[in-house]
């Protein structure tokens, strides 16, 4: 239903670029005056007319059943043809094809980062109703600053402040393992390792990436946690079986590999002329990096462990596992917390009618976390702003 | 020598040096050791999923019970199982033979029907059958049985010849609820299908995105509020990209459910940020005068970043690219609302088969009561690291060839 | 000529009913009775070559998809670890989900259980309530925060060892049906609550539905087999979970008596055992002669081989139904029972 379509619009569209660069070659060969734009942009102009056409005819006949796919395939590939006339014809030494294809072109840049915007908007959209429907329930000043959370107790208590305790607690400790681990690391590979061993290491650490984070949850509850609780309990601490702690740290090893292979590559791209000026004025190596390496890679630093944070609390399957679901309202990483994420992820899979304010009140802490995250976002962006600076 | 204060200053750094140096290594080490310990212990918990266990014994094949003229109708598990219970004459009681039943697969007959398809001359003769044991008794041959009573089995050690074999069922079969059966091959293909589609939207997005936002856009705040909220994209609990899926991609525009095409459509959401991000910090890292030479001689600025930031940073928008690529190998959470998180027993040929993906048979694997899905988990996670090596393989392998200092 | 072909297509096209094109079932909802309907659903696939897709939802997010409407692009079963609620059935039918067949598949024992390392004991519904429930009466009959620590707190007959119990969350049906099953004949039992009972039906329940939250009772998620492990690491923790986990892992982990029974298969399966809740799935009959082989896969489900004594159902730790009980279910599944609103919760 769709090769054969798609095939005539790819045959379309080389044929285009083929035929209009050739012509525009031929006629700047026989001498018809000063071209304004290179062969190759009027090739491509003929090009993408022929592919954004075909595509958008392709798109269209394929609401109609009745059309079987060779019919599609001639009358998109027709159509293409055509679209690649229109400039094909235009060839000539005045035809200003290459401003006129760079604007395509960016016009495809901004759609890009667009999308994201929509995506903000299409979760927005998904989580808003919801969330109105909740909050004509429930108050929202009782949901921001309530310090209990018992969605289905009787009766229940909507109260979101041990939720985000919670969810900071395990994010500060997975940032205080994942920081300096994946930092240090990363100085490590970019600065000092031969590069067999950054060729080995990097690898290595990029697959711990890969591991779903299911496994990481079974490791944190299975290994981790009983070792803390064990010790905890030889030095008298009384410790919860499921810690904040074991979720943080094993969570922590879950997002090293985000800091320290992006830094890695931002430490790898400061010019090695700021460190060759650094060395000539008698520094040594570490004072380099500290003084001169770190701070013109920070704010790329500091995207990789904003990266990270996201990262962090957006997680569900480590904390479900090993920190458990008690909304504790508590800073002691010892005692079992709970985040937003596992309460939005619980209440939806849960086994309660899907209506009632039990299973609504997920979306309002989505839609909550999500002005939350905004925040911290806002700040970070305004902090690496004020630090940029372009290194030559 | 006497010890001048520049010389002690010089030792003290020296001192700090190769301290700082030693942070670096130990905290490299920290996490291969780390990594090394998940990867032995899970080869270790997997390993038995790619062993299996086989009774050899007769079979007589009655050609009273064989069609003949086709061979492929009978039921060849009934003749098996009759076979396999007249091993142990003494054993005849009603719980007796259920007991010895159980110890046979579903698929046990298997291998007969086919020998005896292929060569329809068996029929009447009695042939040494190669059969597959249950989950029960395979793990009990393994030494991993939870069973309490064990005389069956040890009798049955005793009487029969019992092979252990090699087996790529795990690679082979499709999902299935008998753990010796089960497979990774639909999951596989689901994840590779998934994954292709979020890549192949993903990556030109966010290279493209990151392009713009990096090299174009004014520095505005419509630019800002573009920026923010692509880090904030990358916060948003995973399971809310599932719920906007479910509205927009199943609701609105009617896509079909379980389908990997909307997995991946999903997924290519999901990681966009992280590609994004990435992405942005190689072009930034490109020196400006790169460019500012490019523009020079007169190019235009489009040519200026793509002929020549563009190729410069692109091992650093691979590292994106993986990093990214992982998240989207590994994610369940999303695909609960898009129905993927589902039993699927057919291998899916097409962007809008019914699918799952291999996180997601790992999730629900674990969740299964039998003890044979242990092993299997552990080796489906086994699978998932090593397709994931060898994708990074490819990245790295470009990553390498385009890299370069200044 | 032409004109006409495309018209009458189109116009075909408009008038072909929405629910052509899917033939294979696609099945949602509980995590609990997910193993079981995939158990079916393979076992009919091979019979029929076409196998039911079956996903694990959770109770609620598959009573939603099942009663989102009538057509291909709805579910035609959903699985269910409680009975539908009558707000379901409501909804159900405002989106025109009028004909729903409900089939009782089996029971789901609850085990309390600990590692074989500990020293086993048995407990009674009463002191389980004393142990778990947020707040207990004192001996005047006031209600106070559960003062008890230790097991030997509860009763003095019981180990001297902390009370720390694994458990569902409360988002959880297990949850809830041990709650019920449990918790509230615990309640009954005691004096003071069975009068508050009498007077202040309200306050009864609220008391029994609140379990402890000072980690006497951890929630430790929905995934059995992690609450399997965590117990051989912590031999004094006692674990809530389904009877087949308890089955598969007996070698590591002991089911503790409750009220003098000890969890069994023949125990659950005739009802001496008390902590144990009926399955269900429901099937949307306005389906039935749409998507082929609906008939053919209740039929299988509720068949002897499946659901009898001897079943492969029972195999995998499903709980079966009583002969008798058997029986009413098949000729109710047969001729396709609606369901009514009656005697819904």
């Amino acid at each position: 239903m769709t090769f054969w379509p798609l095939l005539a619009i790819a045959a379309a569209v080389i044929a285009a670029y083929l035929f209009s660069s050739r012509r525009a070659l031929a006629l700047r060969v026989s001498g018809r005056g000063y071209f304004h734009s290179l062969p190759s942009y009027h090739g491509l102009l003929a090009a993408i007319s022929a592919l954004m056409a075909g595509l958008a005819a392709f798109i269209l006949l394929r609401q109609f059943e009745a059309f079987s796919a060779l019919a599609i395939a001639a009358v998109a590939g027709t159509v293409a043809v055509v679209a690649a006339a229109l400039p094909a014809t235009k060839i000539s030494a005045a035809f200003r094809a290459r401003p006129v294809f760079e604007a395509i072109v960016l016009g495809i840049l901004i759609a890009s980062s667009v999308v994201a915007i929509l995506t903000t908007v299409g979760i927005f959209a998904s989580v808003v109703f919801e969330s109105l429907v909740f909050f004509r329930e429930i108050n929202v000043f009782s949901f921001l600053f309530g310090s209990h959370w018992a969605p289905t107790g009787t009766p229940p208590a909507f109260g979101f402040i041990p939720l985000l305790v919670g969810t900071f607690l395990i994010t500060f400790i997975a940032i205080l393992v994942a920081a300096p681990l994946g930092l240090f690391s990363a100085v490590y590979m970019a600065e000092y390792a031969t590069s067999n061993v950054r060729s080995v290491a990097k690898p290595l650490l990029e697959m711990l990436a890969g591991i779903p984070t299911v496994v990481l949850g079974f490791f944190a509850a299975l290994t981790v946690a009983p070792l803390i609780r064990n010790w905890g309990e030889s030095i008298g601490l009384s410790v919860a079986s499921e810690s904040a702690l074991a979720a943080g740290l094993v969570m922590g090893m879950m997002i090293v590999p985000l800091i320290s292979s992006l830094s890695d590559d931002i430490i790898n791209a400061v010019p090695q002329s700021l460190r060759d000026g650094s060395y000539a004025m008698g520094a040594t190596k570490s004072e380099t990096i500290k003084r001169v390496v770190l701070p013109a890679a920070l704010p790329g630093i500091v995207s990789a462990i904003m990266l990270a944070i996201s990262r962090a609390v957006g997680e569900t399957m480590i904390v479900v596992m090993a920190a458990g679901l008690a909304a504790n309202l508590s800073l002691n990483p010892l005692d079992a917390v709970t985040t937003i994420t596992v309460q939005i992820a619980t209440l939806l899979v849960g086994d309660q009618e899907f209506d009632s304010a039990k299973t609504l009140s997920a979306f309002a802490l989505g839609l909550v976390l999500f002005f939350f995250t905004l925040a911290l976002n806002y700040v970070a962006l305004r902090i690496v702003q004020k630090y940029k600076q372009q290194y030559d | 020598m006497t010890d001048t204060p520049y010389q002690k200053l010089l030792a003290k750094r020296y001192a700090s040096e190769r301290r700082f140096r030693a942070y670096g290594a130990i905290a490299l080490i920290l996490t291969s050791v780390f990594l090394l310990y998940l990867l032995v212990d899970i080869v270790r918990k997997g390993w038995p999923a790619f062993v299996e266990h086989r009774a050899t014994f007769d079979v007589t094949l009655d050609a009273s019970q064989i069609d003949k003229a086709n061979p492929a109708a009978t039921d060849y598990l009934v003749i098996v199982k009759d076979a396999w219970r007249s091993q142990f004459p003494d054993l005849n009681s009603r719980t007796d033979k259920k007991q010895l039943n159980a110890l046979l697969s579903q698929n046990a007959a298997e291998s007969l029907k086919q020998q005896v398809i292929d060569n329809p001359g068996l029929i009447g003769q009695t042939v040494r059958a190669d059969v597959l044991l249950s989950d029960d008794a395979d793990l009990y041959f393994k030494g991993l049985s939870q069973e309490t009573d064990t005389t069956l089995l040890d009798r049955v050690r005793e009487k029969i010849e019992i092979t252990r074999n090699m087996s790529w069922r795990l690679l082979n079969n499709g999902d299935s609820r008998e753990p010796e059966l089960a497979g990774l091959r639909g999951a596989i293909a689901g994840s590779l299908l998934t994954v292709a589609v979020a890549l192949a939207l993903g990556l030109p997005l966010g290279i493209a995105a990151a392009i713009y936002l990096e090299q174009f856009a004014p520095k505005n705040r419509w630019t800002d509020v573009i920026e923010v909220n692509i880090n904030n994209l990358a916060a948003v609990p995973s399971i809310i990209f599932g719920l906007l899926g479910l509205a927009m991609f199943l609701n609105l525009f009617g896509m079909p459910r379980s389908a990997p095409l909307v997995g991946g459509l999903v997924l290519a959401l999901l990681v966009l940020p992280t590609i994004i991000i990435a992405s942005r910090a190689a072009l930034r890292a490109v020196p400006p005068s790169i460019k500012e030479a490019a523009l020079g001689v007169g190019a235009s600025h489009q040519q200026a970043v793509f002929h020549h930031v563009l190729p410069l940073a692109l091992p650093g928008i691979l590292t994106g690219a993986i990093l990214g690529m992982a998240r989207a190998f590994g994610e369940t959470a999303p695909l609960l609302m898009i129905g993927m998180v589902a039993f699927i027993a057919d291998v899916p040929q097409s962007f809008t088969d019914a699918a799952t993906v291999l996180p997601v048979q790992i999730y629900l694997w674990s969740d299964l009561p039998e003890l044979g899905f242990q092993s299997k988990t552990a080796a489906a996670i086994m699978v998932l690291i090593t397709i994931l090596f060898l994708l990074n393989g490819f990245a790295i392998y470009l990553r390498k060839k385009f890299e370069r200092r200044w | 000529m032409k004109r006409i072909l495309l018209t009458a297509s189109l116009l075909a096209l408009v008038a072909t009913p929405a629910l052509a094109g899917r033939d294979q079932i696609r099945i949602v909802g509980s995590s609990t009775v997910y193993p079981f309907t995939t158990t079916v659903a393979e076992a009919f696939g091979k019979a029929s070559g076409k196998t039911p897709i079956v996903e694990s939802t959770g109770t609620g997010g598959g009573m939603k998809l099942f009663c989102a409407g009538v057509g291909e692009a709805h579910p035609d079963f959903t699985n269910a670890s409680r009975q539908i609620k009558k707000s379901e059935f409501e909804d159900c039918a405002k989106n025109g989900v009028t004909d729903i067949v409900e089939i009782m598949v089996g029971f789901d024992g609850l085990t309390l259980a600990q590692s074989k390392e500990a020293k086993e004991f048995a407990l009674t519904k009463q002191q389980i309530f004393a142990a778990l429930a947020k707040e207990i009466p004192d001996k005047d009959g006031k209600l106070v925060a559960n003062p008890n620590m230790m097991w030997s707190d509860v009763d003095s007959s019981l180990p001297a060892i902390k009370i720390e119990v694994l458990g569902p969350p409360p988002t959880s049906g297990t949850r809830d049906s041990f709650a019920e099953l449990v918790l509230e004949k615990g309640a009954e039992k005691l004096e003071s609550l069975a009068a508050l009972k009498k007077t202040d039906a309200k306050a009864f329940e609220k008391v029994w539905k609140s379990v402890r939250e000072d980690g006497a009772y951890v929630e430790a998620g929905e995934n059995d087999n992690l609450i399997v492990q965590k117990l051989q690491g912590n031999p004094n923790a006692l674990g809530i979970f389904g009877f087949s986990f308890l089955e598969e892992n007996a070698n590591v982990v002991r089911g503790l008596s409750v009220e003098g029974k000890a969890p069994s298969y023949e125990a659950v399966a005739d009802g001496s055992y008390k902590v144990a809740r009926p399955l269900f799935i429901y099937a949307k009959k306005q389906h039935v002669d749409v998507i082929p082989g609906m008939k053919e896969f209740i039929a299988e489900y509720v068949s002897v081989k499946a659901l009898g004594e001897d079943g492969y159902l029972g195999e995998k730790g499903l709980v079966t139904l009583p002969p008798a009980e058997l029986e009413r279910v098949r000729a109710e599944a047969a001729e396709l029972k609606v369901l009514t609103a009656a005697g819904l919760k």
